[in-house]
């Protein structure tokens, strides 16, 4: 009773953050300087052109006005006609929204299976050269631009050594998979196509590990001090007068405790996923939503850049609804509110 | 112990797992032969890497963009066509000849049709495919169709088939029928089978919706697929003439120049379509590719607006233009990766005007700027961010103007800011130098000198205030039908646009493509395509 109440809460506060992201973007895009006009018609459009344009996308009538028309769009799920790609914006978001998905799925299991064991491993090598390395590489992955490694692995990876892909989400000649999640290595398994599943995989590691590896070393990092300050504490000292077995105390007692702070920090991971897949989507030719928000954003698309940034602002709060489900799992406090 | 082992087992087996579904990494898939059959096989299949992100439709009477240009051009055969690099003279295609009629107020244009021409579905193509084409194009009014209804003033009305092989269009004459010809050459002309379009007509949309991602034609190719942001497949047509070696050509979306080089020097992809400078460079020497360049159609210039003063006098801007270090500029900002043209028309069009009378003579600007009596002039220069044609950065293209105007005594004030913005103060006729490139609508002088010369057409002469009695004699060349007179007509008004007029043509750029050394037969068309049934690998 309890958890549906604070679910119904949060989900009201989502509804009221969209109205706000929605406004905001809205009069940012529409008061910016650039003309989503000249942007689209380009040079060579008459007047003509440029009017019919302009009363196409309501960009003749006044800003309170087409933002009305926009908001009763929305309110029928109508997100409205892409300028660049002339499709409505939400069959533009249905394609590539997949691929990023499972893009950022597989940089978040990358930052959740080596950043947390790195951080633990670290914490419980205080000192020593596992926690110098660990702490070195964290330093490096919070540092290092996206597009510069990424330009790297490619470079490495896939140019010097041939191990693995350098773009895409499958090989030119194997047959992606029927669509029925829109994430290719779900699908190819679902249709039994090993061949399917193997090229996507091997495609998807580079981009992956280039967009993982800043959650990883921030992750690492939490991990670490959260681990350190468990380390500590009396009920550690008391697990182990008892005479548990040490793999146990750090496990059950002490990394169950110190995963609170993580999980705060990967709901916002999984948010920093997404924006940071604007750059990895590019590098990696990726068909999936960075790119289409950068196209959108250089072509001044409006509409798709207001798609984009909406459905950004549905998942940064999903990502948090769902480390507030998983404190309840974790801390029973929370339980009992 | 057991519980250790226990856990160690599972780990491998695991392990185990995921290294029998990846196998050995081998990431070269277009090597291997057991390729995709919806790919037509690696062996036969041409695979071009290249930004796609301008893709909208596939269908003619839609497309204006160039990735769009390229690929259907392969699809869809029109009446008359270019043939090879040639940009100049109209050659047959569908039709065999074609009859141009005074019929007093108007020219009745007569094209017989080559018969036995199929289209992919099997469907003989007839003069009624023809005249609904070209309806439904006009009817349609998309982005190509001012072509056919402003340039060439059709009307729906204004074609017809007379017999099964023969069509008439009636041109009004104050159009060109010279210029009707060439637009007819572009994939708006490109003729499509009506009888299957008309069984996948939604809601009046003349196929449109079909046509999105499928095709209709007669052409070498048929489309099989167009993945949004992933790729376009063409395959061989059966049933066309024209029998290509090709089973198939996969256009694969990348966008990253460093990603379509490092996948040619693999053998991942056939032809690198959006290499820069640089990329180029780092190709030379390398084993299994090569590297080709060809001309753009596009010209980059700075537009000189003769309302602000000393832009109105002719003398100040025949000194810009005389300043300029053209050959400078091509040799080391554009490394050879365009040419130095001074004139509006481009090479390659009938009418290119090969005159280049400008290289970096200061004593003769200073003493222009003398006799126009200026010796103190400071100017606003608006440039577009990113990379300008050919690989240079508009702003290293800027500062070498600047530098080299600084050297005869004017200063400018460069003003960077992004193209769409740049554009509008353009239009408004409020930048004072204005760096930019145009390139034609249509391979034909008219689109280019029409623009350059016609204030009252709002464009770029109207953008820099010249409004010369120029243009009067500029609409009467493009009524001229006879080719040589037409060309003739059109180096007198290039001539005096060269000294008279507000621009200062600066190059005209290359387009750059990688290779891998087994591609034969890959020639590039400066309005923006290559023949691909000619292509073998």
């Amino acid at each position: 009773m309890r958890f549906l109440g604070f679910l119904t809460r949060r989900i009201v506060g989502i509804a009221a953050v969209m109205v706000g992201v929605s406004i905001i973007t809205f009069a940012i895009s529409h008061v910016i300087p650039a003309d989503p006009v000249a942007a689209a018609l380009g040079d060579h459009a008459t007047d003509q052109q440029i009017e019919a344009f302009r009363a196409e996308y309501h960009l003749d009538r006044p800003l309170p006005e087409q933002y009305l028309t926009y908001v009763t769009g929305l309110a029928r799920g109508d997100l409205g006609r892409s300028i660049r790609t002339r499709r409505p914006v939400s069959d533009d978001l249905f394609d590539s929204f997949p691929a990023t998905i499972e893009l950022s799925l597989a940089a978040l299991l990358v930052a959740i299976v080596v950043g947390i064991p790195a951080g633990v491993w670290s914490a419980i090598s205080r000192g020593r050269l596992p926690d110098h390395l660990v702490r070195l590489l964290s330093l490096i992955g919070g540092s290092i631009p996206v597009f510069w490694l990424g330009l790297i692995v490619i470079g490495l990876f896939y140019y010097q050594l041939g191990w693995l892909p350098g773009g895409a989400r499958i090989d030119t000649f194997v047959t992606p998979p029927p669509t029925r999640t829109g994430l290719y290595i779900v699908d190819s398994l679902i249709a039994g196509d090993l061949e399917a599943f193997r090229s996507s995989l091997l495609h998807l590691v580079l981009p992956a590990l280039t967009l993982g590896y800043f959650s990883t070393a921030v992750i690492a990092r939490m991990t670490r001090s959260s681990m350190l300050e468990v380390l500590g504490q009396d009920y550690m000292r008391t697990a182990r007068a008892k005479g548990l077995q040490e793999r146990l105390i750090i496990l059950r007692h002490g990394l169950r405790n110190a995963l609170i702070p993580t999980v705060t920090i990967l709901g916002l991971t999984f948010g920093s996923l997404l924006s940071g897949a604007v750059l990895t989507e590019t590098i990696f030719s990726w068909p999936g939503l960075g790119r289409y928000a950068t196209a959108a954003a250089i072509a001044l698309d409006f509409p798709a850049v207001l798609g984009v940034t909406l459905l950004a602002a549905i998942v940064y709060p999903i990502g948090n609804l769902v480390v507030d489900i998983a404190y309840f799992w974790l801390d029973p406090r929370t339980q009992r509110g | 112990m057991f519980k250790q082992l226990r856990h160690i087992s599972m780990a491998l087996a695991v392990a185990a797992l995921v290294a029998a579904a990846c196998g050995a990494p081998t990431p070269s898939a277009s090597s291997s032969p057991g390729a995709s059959p919806s790919a037509g096989g690696a062996a036969s299949t041409l695979v071009i890497d290249r930004d796609t992100s301008d893709l909208i439709s596939l269908d003619p009477a839609v497309l204006y963009e160039f990735s769009a240009v390229f690929a259907t051009h392969n699809v869809y055969e029109t009446l008359v066509k270019f043939e090879g690099t040639d940009l100049t003279t109209p050659k047959p295609g569908l039709a065999t000849s074609w009859d141009i009629k005074d019929a007093g107020s108007n020219w009745d244009i007569t094209f017989k049709l080559k018969s036995g021409v199929k289209f992919a579905s099997g469907n003989p193509l007839t003069a009624d495919d023809v005249v609904y084409s070209v309806q439904r194009a006009i009817k349609l009014n998309k982005s190509p169709a001012f072509l056919f209804t402003d340039i060439a003033g059709l009307k729906a009305e204004s074609i017809k088939a007379t017999d099964p092989t023969t069509v008439v269009v009636t041109m009004p004459k104050t159009s060109s029928t010279q210029t009707f010809l060439i637009i007819l050459t572009f994939t708006i002309g490109g003729v499509v089978d009506s009888k299957e379009l008309k069984t996948k007509e939604t809601a009046g949309d003349f196929g449109s919706a079909y046509l999105l991602d499928h095709s209709a034609g007669s052409g070498p190719f048929s489309v099989d697929h167009w993945t949004k942001n992933t790729e376009v497949l063409l395959k061989a047509n059966p049933n066309s003439a024209t029998k290509p070696s090709l089973s198939a050509v996969l256009f694969k979306h990348v966008p990253e120049p460093t990603n379509q080089q490092f996948a040619l020097e693999k053998g991942d992809i056939d032809i690198a379509n959006d290499l820069g400078s640089e990329q180029i460079a780092a190709l030379q020497g390398k084993a299994g590719v090569t590297t080709t360049s060809a001309d753009s159609l596009l010209l980059v210039y700075v537009g000189m607006n003769a309302m602000f003063k000393p832009l109105d006098n002719v003398k100040v801007r025949e000194a810009l233009r005389t300043a300029v270090d053209y050959d400078g500029i091509v040799k080391n900002l554009l490394k050879g990766n365009g040419k130095k043209v001074q004139g509006i028309v481009p090479k390659g069009l009938a009418g290119y005007n090969e005159s280049t009378p400008f290289q970096a003579d200061v004593a003769k600007a200073k003493s222009l700027l003398q006799e126009a009596g200026q010796t103190n002039i400071s100017l606003e220069f608006l440039v577009p961010t990113g990379s300008a044609p050919g690989g240079v950065a508009w702003s290293d293209l800027a500062a070498k103007l600047k530098s080299d105007w600084a050297a005869i005594g004017v200063t400018v004030n460069i003003k960077q800011t992004a193209t769409a913005e740049l554009l509008a103060t353009y239009r408004a006729q409020k930048g004072q130098l204005v760096m930019i490139n145009w390139g034609p609508d249509y391979p034909d002088p008219g689109a280019n000198v029409n623009p350059f010369t016609d204030y009252k057409a709002k464009s770029i002469s109207f953008r820099n205030g010249w409004d010369d009695p120029i243009a009067t004699k500029a609409h009467e060349a493009e009524l001229i039908s006879d080719p040589a007179k037409r060309v003739a007509a059109y180096k007198e008004i290039t001539d005096y646009v060269l000294h008279n007029g507000p621009y200062v043509v600066l190059y005209q750029p290359a387009e750059l493509f990688g290779l891998r050394s087994n591609v034969k037969g890959f020639n590039w068309s400066s309005i923006g395509w290559a023949e691909l049934a000619s292509v073998t690998k």
